[in-house]
């Protein structure tokens, strides 16, 4: 036993230095605390795209894959996979002897059950499920996927942890069909207790857990649950967040704001950490109805503006925001591209006048709806809005709260551009940030064929090649306007340790040394 | 007085009716729907409405108010949509950190506002009056969750003397209740005593001109007796009214705390209902909290007989 903890402590210590002492030994035992920026809307995580919802019940759920460091697709319910049939077929067999929170063994037909509610129900479920032709138990520990058309990014898709492929135990996901499910059931390292609204969500650490026997890499390989139990606890007030983690009432406290981090460095006890990267910020525009669907107007848009000032007014800490064109991020050297990168930031007034005036635009006020409530998205309107009134744009800036912008921007008769952020994504195929069938409808049939392509396509360099093209076609149509990269800083007690700051959060192989 | 107090309720029925009306109203006129919020930020338009049929919402308007309707003349509130339980018995689970949190509050204030006031009364134009009118001053000018942010600095962060946020029940101990409430109902109550305290003092000031106390004083009545026993009883009328008045006050006000606090009463019910437009619970919290203000009312009322025997009901 001794070896194995020795080796897991040497693992975590290489991924995260300057959060683990190689001396410091995992200690069983304590209950973590959570400061959570709100509740969850549902705990069923085939419904929602929240990513709090991700967040909390991936301790509860597992995917048949997960990924590693680099986001690769990695197996985690799954023990193996064979792609047969010209890459049309793919055989997953399942890890044997794995338990669910209700005692319950994992088999295929919770496999398929769940897939089959996931492909029905999930954004990207939906998106996978448009290429797969029929799931099947092929034996109690066998499962069957048929495609269409052969892919490069069905791993990737299964293995997202947002709006995720859960496995639920059969009886629920079909108990429950298309409503949401009454029991949360999986098979991962903590199970749920209970919720209490506005007051915490419970988790326990599952006793009859089966890790895998891999190494710990990313949120792939070897779990443990060193916590007794987790409790997330709604603190909407991000002041109270802080000082909730500085007086050690929390261990971890999400989504602190960026001008408390020069502050939050110097005080003991607390220890930043910074999600980089976070996700990019935009303006989305309306390609179905409206100014905006004239290419002129959108490229007058892209030239007025200046990303730095409307960066820094979101930020204000330069650690926490970067100017850069590429749609995936430098951290992700298998997608990065600087392709299009003339039409990102020009700063150039006087072209988007000239745009404007061959466009025949006579000041129609551009209707920008925003919210204060992600208070980066108002700042960044706020700048860019003077930025294009400069250039000639008659702006008529719209601030709602987030409830009514996420509604409002389903009528595309309503808007003209709205504000919003893309969260990192692993793979592009799924990026919200070009897709048709979401608001802002940018349908681009030259673009649509090439990120097919990608999905399609398993060759990384081939892939990479494709995906440089949709953002080409990004740039030069304007699908939307990127403003650039931004990061976010979350706090953890110095008690707490193994964890790694990540967008997703993950508890497990994580310790209290107190 | 009996039948007094039976038209009174009786009087409710209509106001509670149009109350219901109005909420239901607005609250379905405001942009934003609960399907959006639960479909999350990446969803597409097609699981928005898949999620909005499940629930009932894409009924015309008019059948979802008489709906509303059919189910309120049966007692029930309806089902929330995100805590999926009976809206009534969430109400029920969040009332008692805020009933306590507003007794707590009402205490702190009618204890610091009252003596305030008189004191400032008895020494008017004094040192002891300007100094105190000037701290009420600032209690009334400062918003309540400011206060509460103050107060978290202080003594939780500098002192570590009271949790920083957060609520214990009352079943894990009273004095864990207290320790928790003990800021929140200081943020809430302060201001309230500064109001409390200028309303007390205009209204000694008032009574202790009157004729009656200077015969008392010609009487050689000692100035406790004429203070205490004679003039301050006659200055509660308004006072009770303010009283009763803020009560009110510091059930809505306690919406505000409740959030910085992070306190699991009524006020973060329906704020987060608001933000998630969560309809059924947002009418039944509208209704509850206007159904509360229509008693205090009437207790306030009430009361005066209390203080002034010559007040009858019929």
């Amino acid at each position: 036993m001794k070896p194995a903890v020795l080796a897991l402590g040497v693992v975590l210590a290489l991924a995260a230095p300057e959060v683990v002492q190689p001396s410091e030994q995992p200690r069983t035992g304590g209950v973590l605390r959570a400061a959570m920026i709100g509740e969850p809307p549902t705990l069923d995580l085939h419904t929602t795209t929240a990513v709090i919802v991700q967040q909390i019940t991936w301790h509860i759920y597992e995917t048949l894959f997960t990924y590693d460091r680099q986001y690769n697709a990695v197996p985690m319910l799954a023990d193996t996979h064979t792609v047969t049939d010209n890459g049309r077929t793919y055989l997953v067999k399942l890890r044997r002897g794995v338990k669910f929170h209700n005692g319950k063994e994992l088999t295929s037909a919770d496999v398929v059950a769940s897939l089959r509610r996931w492909g029905r129900l999930a954004t990207p479920g939906k998106a996978a499920w448009r290429n797969v032709e029929g799931v099947e138990a092929k034996d109690p520990y066998t499962v069957a996927m048929y495609l269409k058309e052969p892919s490069g990014s069905l791993l990737q898709v299964l293995a997202r942890p947002n709006n995720g492929a859960a496995i639920y135990p059969k009886e629920i996901a079909d108990g429950a069909g298309d409503q949401p499910i009454k029991e949360y059931i999986g098979t991962g390292p903590y199970r749920f207790v209970e919720h209490k609204p506005d007051r915490h969500i419970r988790l326990a650490r599952f006793k009859d857990y089966v890790a895998r026997t891999d190494p710990p890499n990313g949120p792939g390989g070897k779990r443990v649950a060193y916590l007794d139990e987790i409790l997330f606890v709604p603190v909407p007030d991000v002041a109270v967040r802080l000082a909730g983690v500085e007086t050690g009432e929390y261990h971890y406290g999400q989504q602190i704001k960026p001008d408390q981090y020069e502050r939050v460095k110097t005080v003991r006890d607390i220890v930043p950490g910074i999600i980089k990267p976070a996700g990019w910020t935009t303006a989305v525009l309306n390609h179905k109805q409206g100014l905006m669907t004239d290419k002129r107007i959108r490229q007058a848009f892209q030239a007025a503006l200046d990303m730095e000032p409307i960066l820094a007014a979101g930020w204000g800490n330069k650690t926490f925001y970067r100017v850069d064109p590429s749609l995936m991020h430098v951290e992700q050297p298998q997608w990065y591209t600087k392709v299009g990168e003339d039409a990102y930031n020009q700063r150039n007034p006087a072209k988007a006048q000239k745009l404007l005036k061959d466009a025949g635009y006579a000041g129609q006020p551009v209707r920008w709806i925003t919210t204060k409530e992600y208070e980066w998205m108002y700042k960044n309107a706020l700048v860019a809005r003077q930025q294009l009134e400069a250039a000639g744009f008659k702006i008529d800036l719209q601030v709602v709260d987030w409830a009514t912008l996420v509604q409002r921007r389903n009528k595309p008769e309503v808007w003209d551009v709205f504000s919003t952020g893309i969260t990192f994504n692993p793979d592009p195929a799924y990026n919200t940030g070009v897709q048709c069938n979401w608001p802002g409808w940018w349908c681009h049939e030259e673009k649509d064929r090439w990120l097919d392509a990608v999905a399609r396509e398993s060759e990384p360099s081939r892939r990479k090649a494709m995906w440089g093209k949709v953002q080409a076609i990004f740039y030069e149509d304007v699908g939307r306007v990127k403003f650039g990269d931004f990061f976010t800083l979350e706090v953890t007690r110095k008690e707490l340790h193994g964890y790694h700051p990540t967008g997703e959060m993950a508890f497990w192989n994580v310790w209290l040394s107190k | 007085m009996k039948t007094y107090v039976a038209r009174r309720l009786l009087a409710l029925i209509p106001v509670i009716l149009v109350v219901a009306t109005v909420a239901f109203v607005l609250i379905h006129l405001a942009p934003g729907d609960p399907a959006s919020i639960i479909a999350g930020p990446d969803a597409s338009p097609d699981d928005v409405a898949r999620i909005q049929r499940q629930l009932g919402l894409d009924a015309p308007f008019h059948v979802q108010l008489f709906r509303w309707y059919g189910r309120l003349a049966r007692g029930d509130l309806g089902q929330s949509i995100f805590l999926r339980r009976p809206v009534l018995e969430a109400i029920v689970d969040r009332a008692e950190p805020t009933i306590l949190l507003t007794l707590y509050a009402t205490l702190i204030a009618v204890t610091l506002g009252v003596p305030a006031g008189v004191v400032a009364a008895r020494h008017h134009d004094g040192t002891a009056d300007q100094a105190l009118m000037a701290g009420a001053l600032v209690g009334i000018s400062i918003p309540n969750f400011l206060l509460g942010l103050l107060l978290i600095l202080v003594f939780s962060v500098r002192l570590g003397w009271f949790p920083v946020a957060g609520y214990v029940p009352l079943e894990s101990g009273w004095l864990g209740t207290l320790r928790s409430l003990t800021l929140p109902a200081f943020a809430l109550g302060v201001v309230q005593s500064a109001l409390i305290a200028r309303i007390a003092r205009s209204a000694m000031l008032d009574v202790l001109r009157e004729p009656f106390i200077t015969a008392g004083r010609a009487r050689g009545l000692s100035e406790r007796a004429v203070v205490y026993k004679h003039a301050l009883k006659n200055a509660m009328i308004p006072t009770i009214t303010v009283i009763g008045i803020s009560l009110a006050i510091l059930i809505s006000g306690s919406v505000i705390v409740e959030q910085v606090f992070n306190i699991p009463g009524l006020g973060r019910l329906i704020i987060s209902a608001v933000l998630r437009r969560d309809y059924p619970v947002i009418q039944g919290v509208v209704l509850c909290i206007a159904g509360i203000y229509m008693l205090v009312n009437l207790a306030v009322d009430l009361s005066y007989v209390v203080f002034d025997p010559r007040i009858r009901y019929q």
